[in-house]
């Protein structure tokens, strides 16, 4: 039964394999040494779902229509064609195997998809290349490894149809027609002239340039970034299900930990391993960077490729275990500008294609960085004193902090006599409470809950910063005593509903506080008053003549998926609302996102002044805002552009309030 | 070398100042204590000695009641070594103040630096520095802006009014005032402030100092708040006018011109 070329192929066959095999299995090791726990096994159902629509169906790679429907029909096509490629190596091993006695019918539609794919697989690999080659978008980095890719990719189908052309020529199969585009190539073939038995061989040889092209092929792939065939399907099922997340907690109470946060690589988790192994370096998170953009030194695809090569250059070490010989995750590729310069507006995570959670992995290091070493830029210092003392980033007293609402009719909790009775806590926030501008957008949204005869209260002096801003800059223990804090108070008043004007605040206390204790059905203010509105509480008059548009907050839009709530408060009242070239969940951040706010931008262009640029654009002359720090953040851009007298920035509550007539 | 940090805890900045209802102290209740700004400073230059001479010692001194432990723990979560905490009233002046420290010092180890900062953020007095190196008989270089070290000396600058600056050379022991400017106080690690708890702060009481609250020199009678500040005016007119208007007030109203 076995000959020559079997015993050949095997041992080609098995030689390649064992290579392959023993590098895969090293990278399991790799991402198995990581120190970091992750627990993503639950909600089986999702996850199974999550990946046959993203893998089988390529959803997320769709997402960018040219280029998604080429890397669809190349990874449809490569499913279907590894079935011929499965075929192709039995019937070397064992000579007259074959997938005909699936049926004849069936056989031959195998066939013609093949065939099909193949030809179309071949226009993908060329589109691919001239996208590169020619086309060049900045985002793709022209590389070896990928132009590697293609040029084996094209090879591959070349040489299955002339195989397939040659084996026509020579043995005219029952199949013949099902293969039609390699039975047209074996016509077109005919000039050479060829007898039956040197067209088999020919057949015969091209076979075998196929079948070692992929062989070769497969021992590439653990080392190259095209590893992603194998890693992005499993990095699809173990990922975030859902856009709502927090950041894992550290425990401070567990004395065994010696290290908060990433030093190493291998303080990651495997997951993290498993998304470095997924990038394929498409660039679509640079793409939308708003850091990037502005000529910051961070492109998440680098971050990526970074901590790839970190891990790689230390293998031996990791393999071995020995942590304290792994080089710091900080070197000169990857340097703290890069960790800084994040705003966390999480705009690579929602273009990834494979899902790749580049912010956790930028938070993690910020905490070794605060935490552990006590880097970080020198004027972030004072904001983490303010919080200590006064419970707020900004230089007020918390005797302060209910000053805004003097006059108003806005009750505290501790002057409630039935806190059952409210339907909100209506959580102020810092800037609420403290920043002028910001104080305006309360007093309104207080107007509005009283007209619509909402029952709120506030907690008045007893309110504390929600440490978001020291959580997002890597102070996870000054974040937690804020926390634990403001847990306490709340369950102390027994809060069930709470609703607030701060998507950072919103954030946090919605997807956050639930570690701590705090389980709270919260909303932001511009989903109470689309309820509101829509359930005739309150009746504003779609009266604004102004062209108007709306800056999606990406703590609202990005990482709680709400786009449409701000937008019906704004359609409630404005004729004219447009949209900014980047909108929705492609929407540019304003800049102040993970404690950019507090932080001096001297790196690059300013990203408020780009964002604020794009609002200009649409000749609106008012900015809508539904973020206290979008709100500064742009109100400066207008500053900068010379047009803080022309356009207005309004949060949606003062909007509504204008509109409302008494 | 033997290095002492004096530090004192004050109100936060932000702190509204209160009276206690018979006027004679402010309202303590309810205030956030922190360390005063400038004795950061000294705190800072103290740890940088320290890496300077590796065998060095760093000593955080903070004189008052049970409160001063938490800014002395500050101190010790930066990195300093050791703590001490003298027990006086809360209502302390700055020569008792000094006596102590300067008595409980000559119980310690040998003093070859003091640190202080140039004067504390609630009263402003800027006295204790001077009045420690009086009590101890060495040298005093106050309102410090950089400072080299030897093993037995230290040259200084110091910054005297209107912006000029003296060099100063001393020998040691010295009390080295801070200014803002000596250095960057860092933020202390998490691993250091778990430390800081661990680490030991020895208390010692007036009586161990053979001394006692009469010792005090000043007499504290009676406090009251500034009255209020008054709204802005905004003159309206021509600048003529308003200048013609501002002499007027000045003249007229405030009796400055």
């Amino acid at each position: 039964m076995f000959n020559f070329e079997s015993l050949l192929f095997l041992i080609i066959a098995g030689a390649a394999f064992t290579y392959a095999g023993i590098q895969l299995k090293n990278l399991f090791l790799l991402a198995k040494a990581h120190q970091g726990t992750e627990k993503r096994c639950d909600r089986l159902g999702e996850r199974i779902t999550l990946t046959v629509l993203n893998v089988l169906g390529q959803k997320a790679v769709l997402q960018k229509k040219w280029i998604g429907i080429l890397h669809a029909t190349i990874f449809w096509g490569f499913l279907l064609i590894t079935i011929g490629t499965l075929e192709q190596f039995l019937s070397t091993l064992i000579p007259g195997v074959s997938f005909e006695f699936l049926g004849k019918t069936f056989y031959s539609g195998l066939l013609w998809t093949q065939d099909l794919f193949t030809v179309l697989v071949f226009l993908a690999v060329l589109g691919g290349a001239y996208r590169r080659l020619i086309v060049k978008p900045a985002y793709v980095t022209l590389n070896k490894d990928a132009n590697f890719i293609l040029l084996f990719t094209g090879l591959l189908m070349i040489s299955i149809l002339l195989m397939n052309a040659f084996h026509i020529m020579g043995a005219h199969p029952w199949y013949e027609n099902s293969l039609p585009f390699s039975a047209s190539l074996s016509e077109g073939l005919l000039f050479l002239n060829l007898d039956p038995h040197t067209a088999l061989l020919l057949g015969k040889t091209f076979k075998w340039v196929h079948m070692l092209i992929v062989l070769g092929f497969g021992m590439y792939i653990p080392s190259s970034k095209h590893l992603h065939v194998l890693a992005a399907g499993p990095n699809t099922f173990f990922q975030t299900i859902g856009r709502s997340k927090g950041m894992k907690p550290i425990d401070f109470e567990d004395e065994t930990l010696e290290q908060y946060g990433t030093a190493k690589v291998t303080d990651l988790s495997w997951k993290d391993a498993l998304d470095y192994y997924s990038c394929t370096e498409c660039g679509r998170c640079q793409e939308v960077c708003p850091a990037w953009n502005t000529e910051k030194p961070l492109s998440p695809k680098k971050l990526i490729s970074d901590l790839k090569y970190n891990l790689f250059r230390n293998k031996e070490a990791v393999l071995k275990k020995d942590y304290e010989a792994v080089s710091d995750v900080i070197d000169h590729e990857l340097t703290s500008d890069v960790i800084w310069s994040c705003t966390s507006c999480r705009a690579c995570e929602i273009a990834c294609p494979v899902f790749i959670e580049h912010t956790d992995k930028i938070y993690d290091i910020r905490r070794d960085l605060v935490m552990m070493k006590s880097e970080f830029p020198s004027e972030v210092q004072t904001v983490f004193k303010n919080m200590e003392t006064n419970a707020t980033p900004w230089a007020f007293s918390a005797d302060d902090r209910d000053a805004w609402c003097e006059d108003l009719p806005v009750k505290k909790m501790n002057e409630v006599s039935s806190p059952e009775e409210l339907d909100y806590l209506l959580w102020v926030g810092c800037a609420g409470a403290y920043d002028d501008r910001n104080k305006k957008v309360l007093r309104s949204f207080t107007r509005i809950l009283n007209k619509a005869d909402v029952k709120f209260a506030i907690l008045g002096k007893e309110e504390q910063c929600t440490g978001d801003p020291a959580r997002r800059i890597g102070n996870e223990y000054l974040f937690q005593t804020l926390a634990t804090a403001n847990v306490e108070t709340l369950n102390r008043y027994s809060v069930k509903k709470v609703v607030t004007a701060c998507p950072h605040c919103f954030n946090t206390l919605k997807n956050e506080y639930g570690d701590f204790g705090g389980n709270y059905e919260v909303i932001h203010h511009t989903q109470l008053m689309a309820d509101l509105i829509q359930s005739g509480k309150i009746k504003p008059s779609q009266s604004l003549e102004q062209k108007i548009t709306y800056h999606d907050s990406c703590y609202l839009g990005r990482w709680n998926d709400e786009y449409s709530a701000p937008r019906k408060v704004l359609e409630s009242v404005a004729k004219k609302p447009v949209e900014m070239k980047a909108h929705h969940d492609q929407s540019m951040c304003c800049g102040a996102g993970g404690g950019r706010m507090w932080m001096e931008e001297t790196l690059g262009k300013r990203i408020n002044v780009t964002r604020t640029e794009q609002a200009l654009e649409t000749g609106a002359s008012v900015v809508a805002s539904g973020c206290p720090f979008c709100m500064t953040m742009i109100s400066d851009g207008l500053k900068t552009k010379d047009h803080q007298d022309t356009v207005l920035v309004k949060d949606l509550a003062e909007i509504l309030d204008d509109s409302l007539t008494d | 070398m033997n290095i002492y940090v004096c530090i004192k805890q004050v109100p936060d900045t932000e702190t509204k100042i209160k009276l206690n209802s018979d006027q004679t102290w402010i309202d303590t209740s309810g205030i956030k204590w922190i360390v005063s700004p400038y004795d950061e400073f000294a705190i800072e230059e103290g740890l940088k000695v320290k890496a300077q001479f590796p065998e060095s010692k760093v000593t955080i001194v903070s004189a008052g009641p049970d409160r001063v432990v938490d800014a002395i723990r500050t101190g010790l979560a930066m990195g300093a070594d050791t703590g001490l905490h003298i027990e006086l009233p809360e209502t302390a002046d700055h020569f008792i103040t000094a006596q102590a420290i300067s008595k409980a010092l000559q119980k310690e180890e040998k003093v070859d630096l003091l640190f202080c900062g140039k004067e504390a953020i609630d009263d402003g007095a800027a006295q204790t520095a001077q009045l420690i190196a009086a009590a101890m008989d060495i040298p005093a270089l106050t309102v410090i802006l950089e400072a080299q070290y030897t093993e037995n000396s230290v040259q200084v600058k110091r910054e005297v009014e209107g912006g000029t600056i003296e060099v100063l050379e001393s020998s040691l022991p010295a009390v080295i005032a801070a200014q803002k400017g000596l250095n960057e106080p860092r933020y202390a690690s998490l691993p250091n402030i778990m430390k800081a708890k661990k680490k030991e702060v020895k208390k010692v009481s007036l009586a161990d100092l053979g001394m006692s609250e009469s010792d005090q020199k000043v007499k504290l009678k009676n406090f009251e708040l500034p009255a209020p500040k008054a709204a802005g005016r905004k003159l309206d007119g021509t600048p003529a006018e308003m200048a013609a208007e501002l002499v007027k007030i000045l003249h007229e109203e405030v009796k400055v011109i």
